[in-house]
Parts: C-alpha cells; structure tokens; sequence
C-alpha cells in the first residue's frame, strides 16, 4: 500500500542535521550516527521506524555526489527534473510559474513529469519499497516494535478498551488496544502485524504494548497482590477491632486481632487483581499505628495512667 | 476478545520451509546456524528444526545487515548485544518498579 505523500517533507540536511557545505566524510558519519540510533532493531520505539526511513533516504541521495549536485540545484523535485536541464534556467522556469511551492503538484511549471504523472510529493514507498528493500536484499520481514502503556490500578483490575495514538509509518493512528482484566507491570500486550512495515511483501512485525501501573495514591502492586495502609489508634491496635479497608472492588471489612503492631500485614485472599487463567492475587492491609497529634485532657490522664501500669517495654531484647 | 489473540503455531519447519518462510538461500541459513546466530535443533536423520520464533531472528539479522551493511559475524555479535540489553533493562525496570 503506497503512503500518502507527504507534505512536511524536511531538507535532507536538515534530517542528518549537517551544514548544506557538509564534506562526504561528515555526512557517512552522521548517517551513521544517527542510523545507530533509530535503527528498528536497537530502537523499539514506535517512530524509530520513520526516523529511520527519512535518515536512509536523506543519505541515499546526499552520498553520491551526483545525486546530491541535482538535490542541491533543483530541490525536493530533482527525481522529476530530466539530466540535462540547466539549474538556473529551472529556478526562472519555477518562478515564473509562480513557485516557491516546491514540492506541491504541479509545482513543477514546463517541465514534465514524464509517465506516471505527479511526482509531486515524493513517494517514499516508490523510492525506499520500504526501508530495505531495493538494496539487493529481498524481502524483509518487519521488526517488532515497543510501546509503553501507563495504566490506574482501577483499570489494570477491571481491564477494558483504551485509545492509544502512536506514531507511525502512515503518520498517527489511533488504535483500540483491549486490555485484558489482570494485566500486570511488565507484561506486554501483542497486536499481531501492527509493528515494522515488511518489505516487498514480507510479514509486519507485531506491536507491543509494555503495561506499567502508575503509582497509585493508596495502592501498591507487586505482581498481582496489592498493598493498602491501615492506620489503626494504639487502642484499636492493642485491642482489636474491625475496620474498613478500600479495595478496588469496593470497601471491605477486616478484621483486626488483639495485639496487633505496626507492620503486620492482614491478608484478604483473592482481592488482589485478578489472573486470567488462575487464583488472583491478594490485598494486604498493613497495619500502621497512629497517634493523635494532640491529645485531650482526658486522653493524657489515661495514657499517663496506662504508663504507669503497664510493664511494657517495646525495645527490649 | 479481540485484543491480542494471535494464531500461535508451533509447529518447527525444517530447512527448506525456514528458508521460504524467510525468502533466504537455504545456505545462508545453514551458515548463520554454524555461526550460532540462529538456534536450530538437529533431528536423528541430522535435518535442521527451526522454532517459529527463529523466523523474527531472520528478520532482524535481514535488516541489521541491511541497514548497517554488517558481516554476518558481526551481526552476531550485535544481535547477543541487543539480546543483553533487553534483559538487562527489563531487570533495570523491575528493579525500578515503585513500591519495591
């Protein structure tokens, strides 16, 4: 499928970012550099693809000298222009039919385009067949490609439909990605075929999407269990009680046995997220003893009182 | 669901078919095997058995060759890089995690 021509077409110079005076020499080396770079096999980034493409093609054309002269005089449109015409008689031919458009249709004013018709916009796929292709290689499958996708622990719990816009060889696209109910950090969700563009037929790569949980002001994940703080009064926490606890489920009571200290952690099994093909993982409300910041009269007598009764000593070994 | 659901075949293929599937010479795949760049399993008759996944592996040795003009040794040598990386900066985003 030919893509649509495009019309923010950059300078070639400018997409290997060197002077319009740059030597050979230093433009194989920031070819080279950038290609490094944004090449689809060290670069998993959904754009890298593109980057790439436009790196090769502005080094296709500035690294033989002859192409590059042609480029020089006649722009974006020297595919179109025949060998023997004279750069400055095409500049006045430009003018006079009221150019500066370069690269637009007809732009090109008397000179033909030859069979085929409107070169206008550049083809890259006619030029490049891809990015591979045309170099003596055959064809080429795509290469897989990497995206990250923040999901809330709320909807990494219940999954659903999420629109996520990438970059792509076509430009943006939009695509549906369905998330599946107890996707976990790390985990990566497969769209088939929506990676690198093969060549000359050869298969797409596949896209994935790298899930990472966003910090969550009341839950931590660590796989598919999930951690809450309980905040219980020294009183509850010595005597025990039942509190409520948020889940993403909803609230839920917990119950809390005498002597519990900070730290202790209290299980509520399969509330965790849940797994697509076995147990869900757990919720754990760990308990965290707080103190009011200041104390009443009456709660200081009691405290006092208990001090004086009680043996107690936490830091003994 | 129409997610992620992907045909999973498992089913190996043997020389030729790895070949075709891949558009390559049959002995290039036989060198690039001898070069432990593709990982292939020798059956008892000594036929090559190549995984589907072996099939992106040619894909990415097509392209680091042609986009970098890499000898096949070479090429090796980057795609073992690559392979590293990944892991590595798959434990570096483990080890980065919040709440760890």
């Amino acid at each position: 499928m030919p893509a649509a021509p495009r019309a923010d077409r950059r300078d070639f110079y400018e997409i290997l970012d060197v002077p319009r005076t740059a030597t050979q020499d230093e433009i194989q080396r920031a070819y080279r550099k950038l290609a490094r770079q944004h090449h689809p096999d060290v670069n998993k980034d959904p754009g890298a693809e593109d980057r790439f493409k436009e790196i090769s093609e502005a080094y296709d054309v500035l690294s033989d000298p002859q192409t590059r002269r042609r480029y020089d005089a006649f722009g974006p449109d020297f595919r179109q222009v025949p060998e023997d015409v004279d750069p400055e008689a095409y500049q006045r031919s430009r003018a006079g039919a009221g150019g500066g458009q370069a690269g637009g249709p007809g732009g090109a004013g008397g000179f033909g385009t030859g069979p085929g018709g409107d070169f206008g916009g550049i083809n890259l796929e006619d030029i490049l067949g891809g990015i591979f292709a045309g170099r003596g290689f055959g064809p080429i499958p795509g290469a897989d490609q990497e995206a990250g996708l923040e999901l809330s622990v709320e909807e990494a719990f219940q999954g659903g439909q999420r629109s996520v816009t990438l970059e792509g060889p076509d430009g943006r696209r939009t695509l549906d990605v369905r998330i599946p109910a107890g996707v976990t950090n790390g985990q990566r969700i497969r769209l088939a075929g929506q990676g690198g563009r093969g060549s000359e037929g050869a298969p797409n790569g596949d896209l994935y999407f790298v899930v990472r949980i966003a910090p969550h002001p009341r839950y931590r994940v660590e796989g598919r269990d999930l951690y809450v703080d309980l905040p219980l009064a020294p009183w509850e926490a010595a005597l025990g009680t039942t509190a409520a606890v948020e889940t993403p489920r909803g609230e839920m009571k917990v119950k809390v046995p005498p002597g519990t200290s900070t730290g202790k952690r209290l299980r509520l099994r399969h509330h965790g997220l849940p797994h697509p093909r076995g147990g869900a993982g757990h919720l754990y409300a760990e308990v965290k003893i707080v103190v009011p910041a200041k104390l009443t009269d009456e709660e200081r007598r009691l405290f006092e009182q208990l001090a004086a009764v009680s043996t107690f000593d936490p830091r003994r070994r | 669901m129409g997610y992620a659901l992907v045909l999973v075949r498992s089913a190996s293929l043997n020389l030729e078919a790895f070949a075709r599937t891949t558009g390559t010479h049959p002995d290039l795949v036989r060198r690039l095997v001898a070069l432990g760049i593709l990982d292939a399993d020798r059956d008892a008759a000594g036929e090559l058995w190549f995984a589907r996944s072996q099939v992106a592996a040619m894909g990415r040795v097509q392209r680091l060759r042609a986009g970098f003009g890499l000898n096949y040794a070479a090429v090796g040598l980057v795609t073992d890089l690559l392979d590293r990386i990944a892991v590595l900066e798959a434990a570096l985003q483990e080890a980065r995690r919040p709440g760890r």
